[in-house]
């Protein structure tokens, strides 16, 4: 059996600026909330699909400079945009797709996360949205 | 409204910028990464005489 090493290094942007040399984590979880349909007489429970509730998780370095992360996040506290990610920064294809949650919800951005000695870094979620692939 | 890539981050400087679907605009100008592109105004034709006593 063939064995491949994957070594991570997606390529992301948030609304549409490429954050990818400030981000060291992603988590792209796709979500089609489950409503119980169980009835009487079932011995299990049993779901349908509901609506759909992705969520992408970045880790990022806070970086204040100009058009850097906090310039790209600061307006987008409290609004929805359009995140995209694909697994390397080579054109995109069937072996290279590229995800889009488009719509999807940003709640909260920590300001500053600071600690002695070390980098100030942050996570966010962005919630919701209309997840799409595309391989071309 | 057009507008054009200021910064690396976006696209090629002096391009123009696509709004993809759900792009956030607003929050784009405000952290300097696209400016809005005044739209040329049509020129005015250029003023002639006419000789409103001309005799008919």
């Amino acid at each position: 059996m063939a064995t491949s090493t994957y070594l991570s290094n997606p390529l992301v942007t948030v609304n549409s600026v490429d954050l990818t040399d400030q981000t060291s984590s992603a988590n792209l979880t796709r979500v089609i909330e489950a409503l119980e349909s169980t009835s009487f007489g079932k011995t299990a429970r049993v779901y349908v699909g509901g609506l759909e509730n992705s969520t992408l998780t970045l880790t990022m370095y806070n970086s204040f400079a100009a058009t850097e992360t906090y310039a790209t996040l600061a307006a987008l506290v409290g609004t929805s945009t359009t995140v995209t990610i694909k697994p390397t920064s080579a054109a995109t294809s069937a072996t290279n797709p590229v995800s889009t949650l488009t719509g999807c919800y940003l709640e909260t951005l920590p300001i500053i996360n600071a600690a002695l000695g070390a980098l100030d870094t942050i996570d966010i979620t962005f919630t919701g949205g209309v997840y799409s692939v595309a391989t071309s | 409204m057009t507008y054009t890539i200021a910064s690396s981050k976006v696209g090629i400087i002096g391009e123009p910028f696509i709004v993809a679907e759900g792009v956030n605009v607003a929050a784009l100008l405000e952290g300097g990464f696209i400016v809005e592109q005044s739209t040329p105004k049509p020129k005015k034709p250029a003023k002639t005489s006419t000789d409103i006593n001309e005799e008919i």
